[in-house]
């Protein structure tokens, strides 16, 4: 209790404590405040209008701004303690960080880029998860069809009625025949705004389903793709039954390549994302689901879009054809240009 | 150590928000604020009506072209599938052009960053807005769709706690990320605009203090001081000031009474030379975050002045 404080009136130099009150934070500030202006005020235009809206001299400022604003961040940490100042260049760092590192490409460039090279190196990299949802697959259309085959009941129960619509045990040859494999062409708008979207709707539904629950360790991912298999097999077998196996296969080739090519892939994507999920491997299980979650996600969009193909196909095209040489051979035709597709397209080329 | 900076953000926000750390590729450490649930919400429902005003347009636009009988099922059909083609275009546009945000992020002032810290990809966009179809819109698909009537079976049911797992999932994890976000490796922060405000900084000095005075506060309640003095003039404010300026006098032993009108004056001093003082302080390596941090003053070093 040494010093009373005492009020001093206009005589700075008597307290050393206090000279002129040059504060380094405020000479700082007052040293780079125009060039954080000049940043803010490229960013608030990019962000209102797009990066595009700025001029190449812009474009070039940009990131200079954007190091130096970056830099007087770190300063102004370390000497500063105006409040407003360190928000306002936290504030203005960050954003001017999204804008400088942020996506450069449109929605049409990445949507090219993403079918010249995104989607089928994603699809190679999955191969072997491919492999195993294609085996799921088919142990469900082997358990099915031989079920099936030595109890026409097990058909009621292994497809669900709205997916039967009426066919079943008590179908007949000619009812299958006339109804389902040769049934007369529905007209364009029914069949392909209607059917075609039906089956899109239903179809994505079931792909998303087998990619998503991929997330519960690929355990609902195998039961979808063998449900899958056992209603497939279940058909082939009423069909067996009644001596159509040959036109039925026609029938579901000419869309089926590809929509079971799909909801392979969807399964493939779901058992890629449940394997990092068991096997994390060297970092925890967000980051390594982070760092292969995209490429798995890549895989079930391309999925998607072959789902938009095979609704087409089915709902538009398939009564149209009324052959089933002609079927089976486009179905052969679909089957091998997706092998090319995914074996081929964007090899080599950098990445 | 938590410095005075930290201390008044959470004091003054009312540790409302939650703060994640980014790392830019250049080094240097960016503070985020994580988006509120209801922050997000307000943002999807703003999309949503959007999109929905953007499907109907389009629809409008279909049915006054020749195309077809536009009923019953074919109608409904292509609601949807415009529906499906609009939402997915909207968000995965928006994202990828105007930097993480949709017009419903914007209004709300979120962004959608990376979480690493790294540049945000296209098809991390597109990867978090895909899955949102199975998040948000697959229920709302079974709900209209031909398979959906007929009662609860065993297979609604089950999607119907997938749904439910998926709609929780932002709430049990602490970066607040839903499936798409856990997928896709982003975040979505809050960031509003802030502005840079003018220096409180009194240049005309009439009082001033001792070292001993302005040891008596740190960081933390300097920065709570500014933040009063930049509030906006009123009764209120004037009532405040007078309250905080007897705690301070109080406090440093001030003795020299002050009229009403000089209270505004007194404090901007008193926190310029606070403020200079805890500068100098940092600089020389000894920092004050709070007036509780060297409890005893004496005990580091000789005392300055």
């Amino acid at each position: 209790m040494s010093a009373l404080p005492t009020a001093v009136v206009a005589h700075p130099k008597s307290v050393p404590a206090s000279p002129a009150l040059i504060l380094r934070s405020s000479e700082f500030r007052r040293g780079r405040e125009e060039s954080w202006r000049e940043l803010e005020a490229l960013i608030g235009r990019a962000e209102r209008r797009g990066v595009r809206a700025l001029s190449a001299e812009e474009l070039q400022r940009l990131p200079l701004l954007y190091r130096s604003t970056l830099s007087s961040l770190s300063v102004a940490r370390s000497i500063a303690l105006d409040r407003n100042l360190l928000l306002y260049l936290e504030n203005l760092t960050l954003r001017s960080f999204l804008c400088v590192y942020g996506p450069r490409t449109s929605v049409l460039e990445g949507l090219l880029d993403f079918f010249r090279q995104g989607f089928p190196s994603a699809v190679r990299t999955v191969r072997w998860h491919f492999a195993l949802a294609l085996i799921c697959l088919l142990v469900g259309v082997i358990a099915g069809f031989w079920l099936t085959l030595v109890d026409e009941a097990w058909f009621s129960a292994l497809v669900p009625s709205a997916l039967a619509s009426g066919r079943g045990p008590s179908s007949t040859r000619t009812s299958l025949l006339d109804d389902e494999i040769f049934a007369p062409w529905p007209g364009p708008a029914q069949a392909f705004v209607a059917m075609s979207n039906v089956l899109f709707q239903h179809n994505t539904m079931v792909g998303i389903l087998t990619f998503s629950l991929g997330v519960a360790a690929g355990v609902p991912t195998v039961l979808l793709l063998v449900y899958q298999g056992l209603g497939f097999g279940a058909f082939m077998a009423l069909h067996y039954n009644r001596g159509l196996l040959g036109d039925f296969i026609g029938w579901v080739a000419i869309h089926g390549v590809t929509e079971f090519g799909a909801i392979l892939l969807c399964g493939a994507a779901g058992l890629a994302i449940a394997d990092r999920i068991l096997f994390p491997g060297r970092y925890g299980r967000v980051e390594s689901l982070a760092l292969n979650g995209r490429m798995a996600a890549q895989v079930a969009i391309g999925a998607m879009l072959l789902f938009f193909g095979a609704g087409i196909l089915e709902g538009g095209f398939r009564q149209l054809v009324a052959s089933t040489p002609l079927r089976l051979l486009i179905g052969a035709a679909t089957g091998l240009a997706w092998s090319l597709y995914f074996m081929r397209a964007g090899r080599g080329s950098p990445k | 150590m938590t410095t005075g900076h930290e201390l008044a953000s959470t004091f003054l926000d009312g540790g409302g928000r939650s703060r994640r750390e980014l790392m830019t590729p250049e080094g240097v450490p960016l503070t985020v604020d994580l988006a509120d649930y209801g922050e997000r919400a307000v943002a999807f429902v703003l999309d949503f009506v959007l999109c929905s005003a953007a499907t109907a347009l389009i629809y409008l636009l279909f049915i006054l072209l020749p195309f077809g009988g536009t009923t019953g099922i074919v109608a409904r059909s292509l609601v949807l599938f415009i529906a499906f083609v609009v939402r997915n275009f909207y968000f995965i546009h928006f994202e990828l052009s105007w930097q993480g945000a949709t017009p419903g992020k914007r209004m709300v002032g979120l962004r959608v960053v990376d979480r690493r810290g790294g540049p945000l990809v296209p098809s991390a966009v597109v990867a978090r807005n895909l899955t949102r179809e199975i998040e948000a819109f697959l229920p709302l698909g079974l709900l209209q769709s031909p398979m959906g009537s007929g009662g609860a079976s065993w297979e609604e049911l089950s999607l119907g706690l997938w749904l439910l797992l998926f709609a929780a999932l932002p709430f049990v994890n602490r970066d607040r990320m839903r499936a798409g976000d856990l997928i896709a490796g982003t975040m979505v922060v809050a960031l509003p605009r802030r502005v840079l405000l003018g220096d409180l900084v009194e240049s005309a000095v009439r009082y001033s203090f001792t070292d001993k005075q302005l040891r008596a506060y740190g960081a933390f309640e300097l920065q709570v001081l500014e933040e009063l003095l930049r509030r906006p003039a009123g009764a209120d404010t004037k009532r405040l000031l007078r309250e905080v300026c007897e705690k301070i006098c109080r406090r440093i032993e001030w003795s020299t009474p002050l009229p009403d009108a000089e209270i505004g004056g007194f404090l901007r001093e008193f926190y310029t030379a606070e403020r200079a003082f805890l500068e100098r302080e940092q600089l020389f390596g000894k920092p004050h975050p709070d007036k509780h941090y060297p409890s005893n003053a004496t005990g580091s070093g000789p005392p300055l002045g």
